[in-house]
């Protein structure tokens, strides 16, 4: 495979007479050697003196040269020339080597060559596409229908055509036919423009881009005893699949008898923790086990309300919140709160105001905010706020 | 035990997913959507045709991704199960079929639902006949189901 993106070696050198401009090349005299590796690789010899320049083949030998330049291999080559692949990159990789004068390369080659661009497709003409009408005419969706219009393209690659379809069949001939139901007539690139799909035809009309003479129902049913038109050589783009869907998954938390104690002191607006009767830790929320003393904690104490933070956590990452599966507001901060009356480091974790995130600090006093109607949820306590 | 502050929270998880069905899988549905047709990749070596295609042989793990071949649009059910549970990701109503089809000219079973009958009617063996869905539907229910011949 000596083809790459698009192009090959030798197409770049072959186009070097056609890119010269000899007026920049004036007082220039130079020898640059070219050596590509691999397949579709070979040597080649740029010379340019006094506003003249030849490229040549060479087998052997590049003699001697101003600058050399090195390239592994065609892709590395065409890469480089194309500006798909860094030069930088492609030097330091060792694919791309230079001898003799860089800067001449960089600064003066550029200058005395325009750059070389791949050769796109022949343009598709107006003509072209007319003469494929009757191949792409449907007589399944033209059936009982006799219609005969013209077309007048104006300008490059255009001319007069009539299409005539009548018994299931479709002809194109050359010429306007005085018995045509309507015709249109625009510029040879109008009518490209409208048959490739770059041009909107009703656009088209109102502009005035286009003028209908003649029955204008028939015009606008032209297009219905066609296939579209595909250019030859558009490319054939692959259709992938995929399956856009929103699982939703309904949940039911129990909180049993601990929680259910702490979610029944929310709604009277407490927080409730209990005490391990064995280390006389405060645990808030509540747990059935001091882990510590693995027993059984039955004694509630209300804590708080209110407290400091003792440290924070500013989310920017946008979870789900698990309740709605709505997307968090984000930042959002969870700090984690001593409240008063709370044994050491028994700190209880909750998010702080929003509003309250820029002056955030360790050791801010907080209190909670409540919801206006309290039930035992999670909803209950809204975020701490910040006491000023 | 003292169940007066025991609470029941209701909850709801929704999450947003994609799912790409693959170079291989697009082609195969793409197929049954435009022109009702169902392909398989065949392993020439081992003489398998596998429905679903796969790119890579099961057997001798040789790349088969170019080596699509036409299937039947009929098959033999080689077994089935009847679901009969109602569920939020089941696609029919229970009770329904869902069976193994092997199709003609195919040598693994596609597993789709067999529609048109009497859960007691099935039987392994029964010849079947693939059922189009009618719009573009992207994804396997591009075969909207299978009904006894």
């Amino acid at each position: 495979m000596s083809r790459y993106y698009g192009t090959t070696v030798d197409d770049i050198f072959d186009t070097m007479p056609e890119r010269f401009q000899p007026q920049e090349a004036k007082d220039v005299d130079v020898v640059v050697g070219y050596e590509c590796g691999g397949e579709g690789g070979g040597k080649w010899r740029l010379k340019v003196r006094e506003g003249a320049m030849a490229v040549e083949k060479v087998e052997g030998d590049l003699g001697p040269c101003t600058a050399t330049v090195f390239a592994a291999d065609a892709e590395t080559f065409i890469g480089v020339t194309l500006n798909k692949i860094a030069a930088l990159d492609a030097l330091t990789s060792g694919k791309l080597r230079i001898t003799g004068d860089a800067s001449l390369l960089m600064n003066l080659l550029p200058r005395i060559f325009k750059p070389y661009r791949v050769p796109g497709p022949a343009p598709v003409t107006a003509r072209d596409i007319v003469a494929g009408m009757a191949d792409r005419f449907r007589p399944d969706k033209a059936a009982g229908v006799s219609l005969k219009f013209a077309y007048d393209l104006t300008g490059e690659g255009g001319g007069r055509f009539t299409v005539a379809i009548a018994d299931g069949r479709c002809r194109v001939t050359e010429g306007l036919e005085k018995d045509a139901a309507v015709k249109m007539t625009m510029e040879a690139s109008t009518f490209v423009g409208l048959m490739t799909g770059t041009m909107d035809a009703t656009a088209a009309f109102t502009s005035g881009k286009v003028r209908i003479d003649g029955d204008m129902g028939a015009a606008a049913a032209t297009g219905r005893y066609f296939d579209r038109y595909v250019p030859p050589d558009a490319p054939r783009v692959e259709e992938l699949l995929s399956l856009k869907k929103v699982t939703s998954i309904d949940q039911r938390f129990a909180t049993g008898p601990v929680m259910g104690k702490w979610f029944a002191g929310l709604r009277e607006r407490k927080l409730l923790a209990n005490v391990c009767p064995v280390c006389r830790r405060t645990m808030i929320h509540p747990r059935e086990v001091c882990a510590s003393c693995h027993v059984r904690a039955g004694e509630y104490v209300e804590l708080g309300p209110e407290g400091y933070v003792t440290n924070y956590d500013l989310v920017y990452y946008a979870s789900p919140d698990p309740l709605t599966g709505a997307v968090r507001d984000t930042p959002y901060a969870c700090a984690w709160i001593m409240l008063d009356g709370a044994s050491p480091e028994e700190a209880f974790a909750f998010e702080i105001k929003k509003e309250d995130l820029p002056r955030l600090k360790i050791g801010s006093r907080v209190r909670p905010v409540w919801a206006e109607k309290t039930v035992g949820s999670f909803r209950d306590l809204l975020y701490f706020e910040i006491i000023d | 035990m003292d169940l007066k502050d025991c609470f029941v929270v209701e909850a709801k998880m929704a999450l947003p997913n994609q799912f790409f069905v693959g170079r291989i899988g697009s082609r195969w549905i793409i197929a049954m959507r435009d022109q009702k047709k169902i392909m398989g990749l065949r392993c020439e070596k081992c003489g398998v045709t596998y429905v679903p295609p796969r790119e890579q042989c099961h057997r001798c793990w040789s790349w088969i991704a170019d080596n699509w071949v036409e299937v039947g649009t009929t098959g033999e059910l080689v077994n089935y199960t009847v679901v009969r549970y109602n569920d939020k990701h089941t696609p029919k109503k229970a009770p329904y079929v869902l069976g193994q089809i092997r199709l003609a000219g195919a040598d693994t079973p596609l597993t789709h639902i067999v529609g048109d009958v009497d859960p007691a009617d099935v039987y392994p063996g029964m010849k079947v006949q693939a059922v189009f869905a009618d719009g573009p539907v992207n994804t396997l229910m591009q075969i909207d189901h299978f009904r006894p011949l």
